[in-house]
């Protein structure tokens, strides 16, 4: 893997670029923007983005302000983050969840498998946002909860990838001679087949990464996700929403930034995936 | 064949029956309790005690889902605890609405896909095929939660030529629908370019164009027939998709389907109505997927059923 064959991908470099700059706002923009993205200026609701026309100074409203008088810019980048981690950390849990599953199932094979297949199936017969507004029905909204239920019900995606790569593996010369020397099942598993299946995993969890943070944005939206006054981008364009025929902009922003970020994300997929696999280009 | 299909109908129904496992416990997880949920806050104590047995909640866990599984068969899923109505007929009510926007959707999804797939496939490498890989990329980034707003704004609010809300004429249904599928047609639409340029490889299209046919008939007659096998697999897979982003789309552009109901039924905490129809939407996914496993051994006719 060198530098050469990185920047042949221009899906790569293009996502890489994106994504900086997304990042870059949103993790250091609330460093130098100091608004308080709770407060709410009563004189000051529903003003369109005040860039080119405001007043300069320490009272521009650079994206303008919501309904409740918060400013716009602020919440996009909060959001942003909350959005983000929310998503990470969800990736995380089901990447774990279902890289153990499809391990096991995918070198002992037997009742274990067959038992993972079964409730794949019946995991993908539920909706995924529907089994995500009846469980946060049912234990609350809360952003811990947002986090555990999006890793909890999205983990058989990772699984299935990585049992189909492990039975591949499991039939390769160097696996028959590591069983051959006696190596235990569990080295075998760790040591050898894991490190071999990374490439499917990383290109997965790149992909999901932008699944998640529309998920999030769904249930925000739908008003079960990240509950005021924390913003999120999908509960913005829900607040928004009823000012459309106003000010437009209320709505559009957030959606905008949620359009770009899993664009971004997705792009950096594709060119991750580019020069890491080239045979999995179709989907 | 015929094996393999009895196959397929009995693991659908342990995955119907396993659905329902999991949300009849999952429900019944929920703090509340349903028989004072039921009687309504004025209740006394010993009339909350006779619901409670009415409902057969001091029952074994076991012993509910078995009734409620015993109802389920018969055709009772229940009642809404709001609407004190019978869920099925409610579900009923609303399941075409949702039915419809689907299939505009899937519309929407299959023939803009197949169209934008074919002429990028076919012009490898030229304006045509990078610019609709591009639309294609985007679209796959899009969720009718942005994209919903993206588009009443444009047309309902700024031109003023569509419908933003409601369902009514056919006007009504072409934002949402396209709101809804185009993810799904920009999916297919890789898919079906990337199906294409490798067909065209193949020997038997160069024989088909050094016997002269025109290229379009080549494309048409031959190639398809081996992208739509993919196609279909696709489509199969992705129906659960479809249904859960009607919830969000339904939301956006005030649709009266299932999903704002779901939404709704889920916020007020009507728990047998969200367990209905949790069971109807997977049920239907089942089935969907079922005749689309049926149907792909039809069309594909390398595929051997054990």
């Amino acid at each position: 893997m060198n530098m050469r064959r990185i920047l042949k991908s221009k899906n790569l470099v293009a996502g890489v670029i994106l994504l900086s700059i997304l990042l870059g706002i949103i993790l250091l923009g609330p460093l130098v923007y100091k608004v308080d993205s709770s407060q709410q200026f009563a004189g000051k609701r529903n003003l369109p983005p005040q860039w080119f026309t405001g007043e300069k100074g320490d009272n521009m409203f650079i994206l303008g302000t919501d309904g409740l008088g918060r400013d716009v810019a602020i919440r996009l980048m909060i959001g942003g983050r909350l959005s983000l981690a929310i998503s990470v950390f969800a990736v995380s849990i089901a990447l774990t969840i279902g890289i153990v599953m499809g391990l096991f199932a995918g070198y002992y094979g037997g009742w274990i498998d067959i038992v993972l297949m079964r409730f794949t199936d019946i995991q993908l017969a539920i909706p995924v946002l529907i089994l995500a507004i009846t469980i946060v029905a049912i234990l609350g909204p809360n952003i811990t909860n947002l986090i555990i239920i999006l890793g909890f019900t999205r983990w058989v995606t990772w699984a299935r990838i990585v049992r189909a790569n492990v039975m591949q593996i499991k039939e390769l010369e160097f696996i028959k001679a590591a069983r051959a020397i006696g190596a235990p099942p569990l080295i075998i598993i760790f040591r050898h087949i894991l490190p071999n299946i990374v490439t499917p995993i990383i290109i997965i969890s790149s992909q999901m990464i932008g699944f998640f943070i529309l998920m999030e944005a769904s249930l925000s939206f739908l008003g079960l996700g990240v509950q005021p006054p924390d913003p999120s981008w999908g509960a913005m364009i829900a607040e928004g929403r009823n000012y459309i025929l106003v000010t437009p902009w209320n709505a559009l922003a957030p959606g905008i930034a949620l359009m770009i970020t899993v664009l971004a994300l997705n792009i950096l997929g594709d060119g991750l995936r580019d020069v890491l696999d080239p045979r999995l280009k179709n989907i | 064949m015929i094996n393999y299909i009895i196959r397929r109908l009995i693991q659908a129904v342990f995955v119907v029956l396993g659905v329902s496992v999991i949300i009849f416990f999952l429900l019944h997880l929920a703090p509340g309790d349903p028989a004072r949920m039921v009687a309504g806050e004025y209740a006394t104590e010993e009339q909350v005690d006779i619901i409670r047995e009415q409902l057969g909640l001091n029952e074994s866990l076991i012993i509910q889902y078995s009734i409620f599984l015993k109802n389920a068969i018969r055709g009772d899923l229940g009642t809404s605890l709001h609407f004190k109505q019978d869920n099925l007929d409610f579900i009923l009510y609303y399941l075409p609405n949702t039915l419809k926007l689907t299939l505009a959707a899937f519309l929407v999804a299959v023939i803009g896909g197949l169209i934008l797939g074919i002429i990028a496939g076919s012009n490898k490498n030229t304006f045509w095929d990078l610019g609709g890989m591009s639309i294609a990329v985007l679209g796959q980034s899009t969720s009718p939660v942005w994209m919903g707003i993206v588009l009443i704004f444009l047309f309902a609010v700024k031109l003023n030529i569509l419908p933003p809300f409601g369902m009514g004429s056919w006007k009504h249904y072409i934002l949402p629908s396209i709101s809804l599928g185009f993810p799904q047609m920009a999916m297919i639409a890789r898919l079906v370019r990337g199906e294409l340029v490798e067909v065209l490889n193949m020997d038997y299209i160069k024989t088909a164009k050094a016997k002269g046919l025109t290229n379009r008939v080549v494309i048409l007659k031959h190639a398809l027939r081996n992208v739509l096998i993919s196609v279909v697999t696709f489509i199969g897979m992705r129906v659960g998709v479809f249904l859960g982003g009607a919830v969000v789309t339904e939301t956006i552009f005030g649709w009266p389907g299932m999903g704002i109901m779901l939404v709704r039924a889920v916020l007020g905490r009507d728990y047998p109505l969200v367990q209905a129809t949790i069971l109807i939407v997977s049920t239907l996914i089942v089935l969907i997927n079922l005749l689309a496993d049926i149907s792909y051994g039809f069309i594909n006719p390398r595929i051997q059923y054990r």
